[in-house]
């Protein structure tokens, strides 16, 4: 009986630390934002990270962001016009079903964000050169002063 | 863009308006409270941001006169003579009224509009012929940027109901012409408020181009003039270096870093010409 519980009890420990990671938040900046065609539906993670995926748009404009995180590029797109997200310095997100979640005040109101295209940062200059001519590469210190925030908390 | 056909060309300078989520102007803006979008590039990192420090409007008044506006020309007409009449804080060369029906636009009077002569021939106008809004628009910029005063902040109020019947030039040239005379336009539709027509979304897309605001008739003269001298008094002006030097026009937008309940209000871009290196 001991045994079960025991047993239980890890479970139950285990689940809660896996909820907790899926709660982590990354950090990130957005270097760009502009008005870009809706997306019908989510698409895979494997096409969005090849970044070759065909997506039928709505005709609607939604905001589309790149966001530059730590190792990885994202361009996100919103799910509706309204999608439009605080431009600080530090954005904090995090990944779910496929799906980029932005916070927005606190963590319990997030937007959703349709993943258009990962890019390894080492290889966001390869895929997009002009991009990169335009932005320059984000500033090293907001991705440490972010990093650092979250390995405190 | 104040100063972005004048200045370095490594610079563009921004004036821009704020308002909370009850509308009103918000007076503590701080640096980093906002980012600009230019040309889809996010810049934060400004180079000076201060209070707008004008104080002076240099006002003219376009009013159509065509046939399209006739059911509601008395009541324009009306609104108009009362602007003038409320604008004390304005000094009398600061204000103009030019009215277009047919084919040209006609000067009311420029710089003396306070005067029995000038209500008289307002008074006695009557409304007929085609509507040439967008070269009225055209020319009103011109008009304004040939007696542009360094020291006031030209704003063009715009009385009409948006439906252009004879132009030779297009809605983009005249929003273009206003953008260059570094003016806001302030439109006030006197078309149908119940349903939204071509010509209520015309005025919308050139007021927000603009930086200034969009109002239907019905909600007075009043409201419109205090809106003008609210935004006089609640601007900002930001500087930034150049983001990109892609030549053409720069699409530009101000958003919140954090509180997403503020509004911000600039026009819509500039024209950057040529690409030094």
């Amino acid at each position: 009986m001991k045994r079960v519980l025991f047993l239980f009890l890890v479970f139950c420990s285990l689940s809660n630390l896996l909820l907790a990671q899926s709660r982590v938040h990354q950090h990130g900046t957005i270097v760009r934002m502009r008005m870009a065609p809706c997306l019908l539906a989510p698409h895979g993670f494997m096409a969005a990270l090849s970044g070759t995926s065909r997506q039928q748009d709505t005709g609607e404009l939604c905001p589309e962001y790149v966001l530059v995180a730590d190792k990885v590029v994202f361009v996100i797109v919103g799910k509706t016009s309204n999608a439009i997200v605080p431009l600080a310095e530090t954005t904090a997100f995090r990944l779910q079903n496929n799906e980029l979640l932005v916070r927005i005040d606190d963590e319990r109101h997030e937007t959703r964000f349709t993943i258009r295209e990962m890019v390894l940062r080492s290889e966001w200059g390869r895929v997009h050169p002009s991009v990169v001519e335009e932005t320059g590469d984000p500033p090293r210190h907001h991705m440490e002063t972010a990093l650092d925030a979250e390995t405190q908390r | 863009m104040s100063g972005t056909y004048h200045s370095t060309v490594s610079e563009v300078r921004l004036t821009f308006f704020t308002t909370d989520q009850h509308a009103q102007g918000r007076a503590q803006l701080k640096k980093d409270d906002f980012a600009v979008v230019d040309n889809g590039l996010v810049v934060r990192d400004f180079r000076s941001f201060s209070r707008s420090d004008v104080t002076q409007l240099d006002v003219l008044l376009l009013v159509d006169s065509s046939k399209s506006v006739l059911p509601r020309f008395r009541q324009e007409i009306t609104d108009v003579l009362r602007l003038v009449s409320q604008t004390t804080s304005i000094a009398d060369d600061h204000i103009s009224i030019v009215s277009f029906g047919g084919m040209e636009p006609r000067i009311l009077c420029a710089g003396n509009c306070r005067g029995a002569p000038a209500e008289a021939q307002l008074a006695a106008a009557t409304a007929d012929g085609q509507t040439p809004l967008f070269d009225a628009v055209l020319f009103a910029a011109n008009f304004l940027a040939k007696h542009h005063d360094p020291a006031a902040r030209p704003v063009l109020i715009l009385f009409s109901d948006g439906e252009d019947t004879i132009s030779r030039s297009s809605a983009s040239d005249a929003i273009a012409a206003v953008l260059t005379s570094e003016a806001q336009i302030y439109a006030v539709d006197l078309g149908n408020a119940q349903s939204l027509s071509n010509g209520t979304v015309t005025l919308q897309n050139m007021a927000a181009a603009t930086g200034g605001r969009y109002f239907a008739i019905r909600e007075g003269a009043v409201k419109v003039l205090s809106s003008v001298l609210e935004d006089l008094h609640t601007g900002y002006i930001v500087t930034y270096r150049l983001p990109s030097r892609t030549a053409g026009f720069h699409w530009v937008r101000i958003l919140p870093t954090r509180n997403l309940n503020l509004q911000f209000r600039c026009r819509r871009g500039y024209h950057y010409a040529s690409a030094v290196r």
